[in-house]
């Protein structure tokens, strides 16, 4: 990938052109070139192409964006967790002055929903309301506070309907359909899949360890609350732009739920202010900005309060997990059988995928050689759940990585040495068929151990203080489009000007992971630019090909390779020119730095950049190249198999290490250490930001956070939300944070571009079930439910002989734990 | 965003002209210093008056004054101030701690001492949205008839939630109030009543214009702890605030007051029997703890479950009488065993 | 009536300049400045006082612009917004350190954490780590677990001193 090398010089006393990047470019030891295969871009601690915009201030987000004559649109949403809407009277709201439309279910009755097999939302509800905070109108007024103040003049009339706000109840009253397009009762989706001798493994195994889980809901809660401003021009074209990371999906369901034809329409994503996997989907208020552009005719902007960011939710599933872990006596899995209660929500979102994923996801990097997963996502009368990073396989990863430290404990192995006994390697199958490349997960592992210090740490810290250990895997992207089709999932225009200059075009959506800087550094790479001197252009259908978009940890992968492919393409002809021109042959030709020379007489033959982009559309014309990606048919061969496949996967480490006030129950993390084999680092600061942001995120579940709603009491009903706000739902402070360690591990996957792999959710998994550990270590208990919070902590230490526990592990360290050697 | 409601701008620059605005409109009037408590409350729609009244503009309400009869303090003060004034950190260590203590950096740069004196009495369905409260079906606080804490209660249960409150009254600290008709006094302790509604003795047309700390709580070991989920930003869960004035070792008098329980900040009872004249040793420590754990009922009006708070309540006041004298948190011979 | 007819003018002095907007009494300082000014720098993230999204500067103290009222400022102390730190046009050493640490990843929160880390500095030339997880304690980020936002400010600080020493 990296052009041959000799040293080469530019003759001294030779002026270059004026421009300050084709400065001679320097290296170490006195060399003038770049030893062999050096990157020069790629792998360096680079900046992000839009980083002085973010700091300054200047970066445009959805709501900065204000257009001449636009309304301010606000939503009405149902009191009430379950009810029938039997009428709407907007007459007074409508009547108010400074009020321009209101819109309800019936101006907008079209189904919608992410996946295409389960379409089961309206933008506003038509005939009931599922959820305390499911929208029912839309106003669109002067100002925000008119268009409030409208809100309270629409006279709903509601008959409340028995609410399902359990996983219990959703099963048990099958009658009290939340959602119609059920199939069956109250049932979202259900998964059985079994692979190898399940059974079987479970009898030979030397050791069962079987335990119950229980996973809380959480929330993404990124900064920005969804923004959408809709323009319906006279000519017909709809205008939008939102905070959105699937700017192609919201395109598609647009066009569907509007009925106007897609190429009427735009989507635009601005600057996107996090998002996490919580705005991965349409939602109703892109739908009623744009409505209500089309009936004002004007533009208009829907802002989400932070309450109202809590009812878009499709956050974490809570997961009600039991397991079954088999092994023999030297600590080698026999079999996995899982039983999976999945809490959805009101409608579907990606659930069939979570459903899927709760299981599929948990097959590496340990080898199984039987597996067993029922699971089972249910409707409740709650805001709906999605993909919150590490969609549907955070909560079985918790589960499974406290099975296997009890399973350790149970056959008296270190719990590091358990794992490493059941490593699966690189270039294999999983039990349920999917086909892993590379695997850097054995290295993970030697790296946290070392640098945690585990052996000096482990069963040998003081009452209060531990450690704990846990793995996991995910997936770099999934193989497959949501909407079934043979067409690119990723796709890159490259245009190069005579100035120089460069411009990515790409859909691939930007949400602070640093995307469209990926796309600039393998331009760069590539064509030997420097930074600033490409441009990318992205998240904008009228303007770049289909990318997806942000979800599934995808971008990276399956951009980069799409982008790589455009940029060889170009550098190709670029090549093809300047050997012609100085008689060498292509390989030769060398493009680093703003400069082209060839490696034969590097001081002779040399041009810069530009006068290469010239000569070469002198040649061939004007330059442009498209690449795309089309992942390889991959997955198991049965019904579901594709779910969960993905052309590689990464893989992480976490050990983590607390000390607990046994007094008032807080755990405090003091450190976690984070390997992560992302295949190769295209860009270190931006992986260290994903693996310690994952961190923090996964760490947040297990302490803090919890999106819970109150059930029915004598003087209100069921399902509001605990506490929609950001005093109420609390995310850590700069006060609340562990020192985070990242080891980066590079396995270099054969396919990944320049061999790279995910970052951005696969480091979240481990650190739930490193917590859960290293509180067992710290005081001798199991938390088997999150979050782990300080009165949770105090009754696991009141409820039993946490003290007894502790002391036997301790003593069990002394003389059984087995050592590797 | 979240709206603020319509509502008419007073920004008096003087006592004498908020006074009057206050005698005018005593029930319409909202006052509002840093706005911390007040604005989101605003957004809230938990008020709806059709004044605001800035004060930030009344000078003679912002001063620190060290004197022989004790500290007087304005009312505008600032939690910050309050928590860099040389005479606070000097003489009343734990009123400065409970300041640093209370939200955020630029809550307590906005906050003043008299705005978090009369904090609003805080409750987990009260402090919500409109259209949550709607959904709720509002509660006797605002809007509504009915307790959600107490299904049977008729009396508003919302929490005191101030950090500065418990340890003036532990200080024995006192309260100016104005008027348009005059001024009096009442002790911090006094000022509270037990109605979450409006927890404090502040009649329509008051105001609260000078905090006083007497000479004679000068060098009492003090001490403020605070029971919260996060490193910053939370309202407390618990409040435990106790100083002690010590001769020779012994006791010769001293004040705990437990908080963020309900409306009131609760002085517990029987000090004077447990520790008059009495070293201040484990026991005693212990004998407080124990009594403040039998006075104090929390209830679910804030986050995490009445029995955690409670459990907490002995463990706080250990903790909060230990920093005082300038002890560890933990007695040694507690240390390595579950509570 | 609820037409929004109370408007006044509203004097607000903004990054040294004096700059005027019409507001109403319940306009807050946020909205006068991202909507009124456009500055849209300032942040809006949890709508009343619970994110520091909204930060900036009066008097040398970090304050929260979505819970203050617009005409307290009228006529008042001089607001600094993140459009005000940059220095003849270039960017602070502590906008330049966030960009080169990773600090900003989404950056809706840098906005916010950069003014009381501007603060912070202007009052404390080389603060302890703690010292700046203190000041940084009222603004939430969710993207970086703040880690290469101390690094940051670490950093700043020392070209700073580095700059001071050189004067």
């Amino acid at each position: 990938m990296s052009p041959r090398k000799k040293d080469m010089a530019i003759p001294a006393g030779r002026t270059m052109p004026s421009e300050e990047r084709l400065t001679p470019p320097r290296w170490g030891e006195g060399r003038t070139a770049p030893p062999n295969g050096e990157f020069s871009v790629i792998g360096k601690r680079n900046r992000k192409i839009e980083g002085l915009a973010k700091v300054t201030g200047q970066a445009v987000y959805a709501d900065d964006i204000r257009l001449p004559r636009m309304l301010h649109a606000k939503l009405l949403r149902s009191i009430h967790a379950h009810a029938r809407i039997r009428a709407i009277d907007a007459a007074a709201a409508l009547a108010l002055p400074g009020v321009h439309a209101v819109i309800t279910g019936k101006d907008l009755p079209a189904y919608y929903g992410i996946i295409p097999w389960t379409q089961d939302e309206q933008a506003l509800c038509e005939e009931k309301a599922r959820y305390a905070g499911d929208a029912i109108a839309a106003v669109a007024a002067d100002s925000e506070l008119i268009a409030e103040e409208a809100l309270k003049l629409i006279r709903v009339d509601y008959e409340v309907l028995p609410a399902v706000m359990t996983i219990d109840e959703a099963l048990a009253h099958p009658e009290n359909k939340v959602n119609e397009k059920a199939k069956e009762g109250n049932i979202s989706k259900h998964v059985h899949l079994e692979f190898g001798d399940v059974d079987g493994g479970l009898a030979r195994g030397d050791v069962v360890v079987e335990g119950d889980y229980w996973y809380e809901g959480s929330t993404h809660t990124p900064i920005e609350p969804h923004c959408c401003v809709a323009d319906y021009d006279p000519s017909g074209f709809l205008t939008v732009w939102s905070s959105t990371q699937v700017a192609h999906y919201l395109h598609r369901d647009l066009a569907r739920v509007l009925g106007l034809p897609s190429q009427r329409i735009r989507v635009i994503q601005p600057v996107v202010g996090g998002a996490f996997g919580g705005k991965s989907e349409p939602f109703s208020l892109e739908f009623c900005a744009a409505k209500l552009s089309m009936v004002t005719g004007r533009p208009v902007k829907l802002l989400y309060t932070r309450e109202e960011v809590f009812y878009a939710h499709r956050g974490r599933h809570p997961m009600r997990m039991h397991y079954r872990t088999a092994a023999s006596r030297d600590g080698r899995l026999t079999a996995v059988d899982a039983k999976i209660q999945i809490d959805g929500g009101a409608y579907s979102s990606f659930g069939l995928v979570t459903t899927y994923y709760s299981g599929q996801l948990l097959t590496a990097p340990y080898e199984m050689p039987a597996y067993r997963f029922d699971s089972t996502r249910v409707f409740t009368n709650k805001p709906c759940c999605g993909p919150k990073r590490g969609h549907g396989s955070v909560q079985p990863r918790f589960a499974f990585e406290c099975q296997l430290d009890k399973l350790a404990e149970a056959v008296g192995l270190d719990p590091l040495e358990l794992r490493r006994r059941n490593l699966m390697g690189a270039d294999c199958r999983t039990v349920n068929g999917m086909r892993v490349t590379s695997n850097g997960f054995p290295q993970c592992l030697d790296a946290v151990e070392r640098a945690s210090g585990w052996q000096e740490k482990f069963r040998r810290l003081p009452y209060g203080r531990g450690v704990g250990i846990a793995g996991s895997m995910y997936i770099s992207g999934t193989n497959y489009c949501i909407y079934p089709n043979e067409m690119p999932q990723a796709g890159v225009q490259l245009k190069l000007d005579r100035s120089g200059r460069a411009t990515v075009f790409c859909g691939a959506s930007d949400i602070g992971q640093g995307s469209d800087s990926l796309l600039a550094y393998i331009v760069c790479e590539e064509l030997g630019l420097t930074l600033r001197d490409v441009r990318v252009v992205a998240a904008d259908t009228d303007l770049t090909p289909v990318d997806l978009g942000s979800y599934s940890s995808r971008e990276t992968y399956m951009v980069g390779n799409a982008c790589l492919d455009a940029a060889r393409k170009l550098r190709h002809e670029i090549a093809e020119t300047l050997s012609h021109r100085w008689g060498c042959r292509r390989d030769e030709v060398v493009l680093a730095n703003g400069l082209a020379c060839s490696t034969r007489d590097p001081k002779q033959e040399f041009v810069s950049a530009q006068e290469a982009f010239q000569l070469t559309e002198a040649r061939i014309g004007t330059l442009g190249s498209v690449g795309w990606y089309q992942s390889p048919k991959l997955g198991g061969d049965y019904r579901g198999g594709t779910i969960g496949a993905s052309p590689a996967y990464s893989f992480t480490a976490h050990v983590v290490e607390v000390e607990c006030d046994p007094e008032i129950g807080f755990v405090e993390v003091k450190k976690v250490w984070i390997a992560h084999d992302c295949g190769r680092a295209l860009s270190p600061v931006a992986v260290e930001g994903q693996m310690e942001g994952s961190a923090y995120m996964g760490l947040a579940e297990a302490l803090l956070e919890a999106q819970l709603f109150k059930p029915a009491a004598p003087h209100h009903g069921p399902g509001l939300h605990d506490g929609p706000s950001l005093l109420d739902y609390r995310i850590p402070t700069s006060l609340d944070v562990p020192e985070f360690i990242s080891i980066i591990i590079e396995s270099v996957d054969p396919e990944g571009p320049y061999g790279a792999k995910e970052a951005g959710e696969g480091p979240l998994h481990p650190s739930i079930p490193a917590l859960a550990n290293a509180i067992y270590d710290a005081l001798g208990i199991r938390c088997d439910a999150l979050p782990f919070s300080p009165p949770a902590v105090l009754r696991l230490l009141r409820g039993t002989d946490a003290r007894t526990r502790w002391e036997k592990a301790r003593s069990q360290t002394a003389v059984e734990v087995r050592r590797p050697c | 965003m979240l709206t603020l409601p319509r509502f008419e701008w007073v920004q008096p620059r003087s006592l004498e002209v908020l006074l009057d605005q206050l005698a005018a409109h005593p029930r319409e009037s909202l006052v509002v210093a840093g706005g911390t408590d007040a604005v989101p409350n605003l957004k809230h729609r938990l008020h709806e008056p059709r004044y605001v009244v800035h004060i930030g503009q009344v000078e003679e309400l912002r001063f620190v004054r060290d004197e022989g009869d004790g500290l007087h303090l304005g009312p505008l003060v600032t939690l910050t101030r309050l928590t860099r004034e040389p005479a606070v950190r000097r003489d009343f260590p734990a009123l400065a701690r409970a300041a640093s203590l209370v939200a955020g950096p630029q809550l307590r740069n906005m906050g003043t001492l008299g705005g978090n004196l009369c904090l609003d009495t805080r409750c987990t369905y009260y402090n919500q949205t409109y259209f949550w409260r709607q959904a709720l079906g509002f509660c006797l606080k605002k809007d509504g008839v009915h307790c959600h804490v107490v299904p049977q209660g008729k009396r508003c249960v919302a929490a005191h939630s101030s950090d500065t409150a418990p340890v003036l009254i532990a200080l024995g600290a006192e309260v100016e109030i104005a008027s348009r008709s005059g001024r009096r006094t009442v002790t911090v302790e006094d000022f509270f009543v037990t109605d979450g509604i409006h927890n404090n003795v502040l009649e329509p047309g008051e105001i609260v214009t000078r905090i006083f700390i007497p000479a004679r709580s000068r060098g009492m070991r003090s001490g403020y702890q605070k029971l919260r989920p996060r490193g910053a930003i939370d309202f407390p869960m618990l409040s435990v605030a106790f100083a002690a004035r010590m001769r020779d070792g012994l006791c010769e008098d001293a004040r705990l007051v437990v908080s963020a329980l309900a409306a009131r900040p609760r002085t517990v009872g029987g000090l004077e029997a447990l520790l008059k004249g009495k070293p201040l040793d484990e026991p005693a420590i212990e004998a407080l703890a124990q009594s403040a754990y039998r006075q104090c009922k929390p209830i679910i009006n804030v986050a995490y479950d009445d029995d955690y708070r409670h459990e907490m309540v002995p463990v706080f006041v250990r903790r909060t009488v230990r920093e005082a004298l300038g002890l560890p948190p933990r007695a040694p011979a507690a240390a390595g065993a579950p509570a | 009536m609820p037409q929004d007819t109370t408007h006044v003018v509203c004097r607000l002095r903004v990054n040294g300049d004096l700059r005027e907007c019409a507001v109403t009494p319940y306009t807050t300082l946020l909205e006068a400045l991202r909507y009124g000014l456009g500055l849209t720098g300032s942040k809006q993230g949890c709508d009343k006082g619970d994110c520091g999204a909204c930060t900036v500067v009066v008097d040398g103290e970090p304050m929260l612009a979505c819970i203050s009222l617009a005409l307290a400022y009228h006529d008042g102390p001089g607001i600094t917004t993140i459009e005000g730190v940059a220095e003849q046009g270039r960017p602070h050493p502590l906008q330049d350190a966030l960009d080169e640490t990773g600090g900003a990843q989404c950056g809706f929160c840098t906005p916010g954490i950069l003014m009381s880390a501007w603060a912070l500095l202007q009052k404390d030339a080389s603060p302890p780590r703690e010292e700046i997880a203190r000041a940084l304690s009222g603004n939430l980020c969710r993207c970086t677990g703040y880690t290469k936002i101390f690094e940051a400010v670490e950093l700043a600080a020392a070209r700073l001193r580095e700059r001071g020493a050189g004067a």
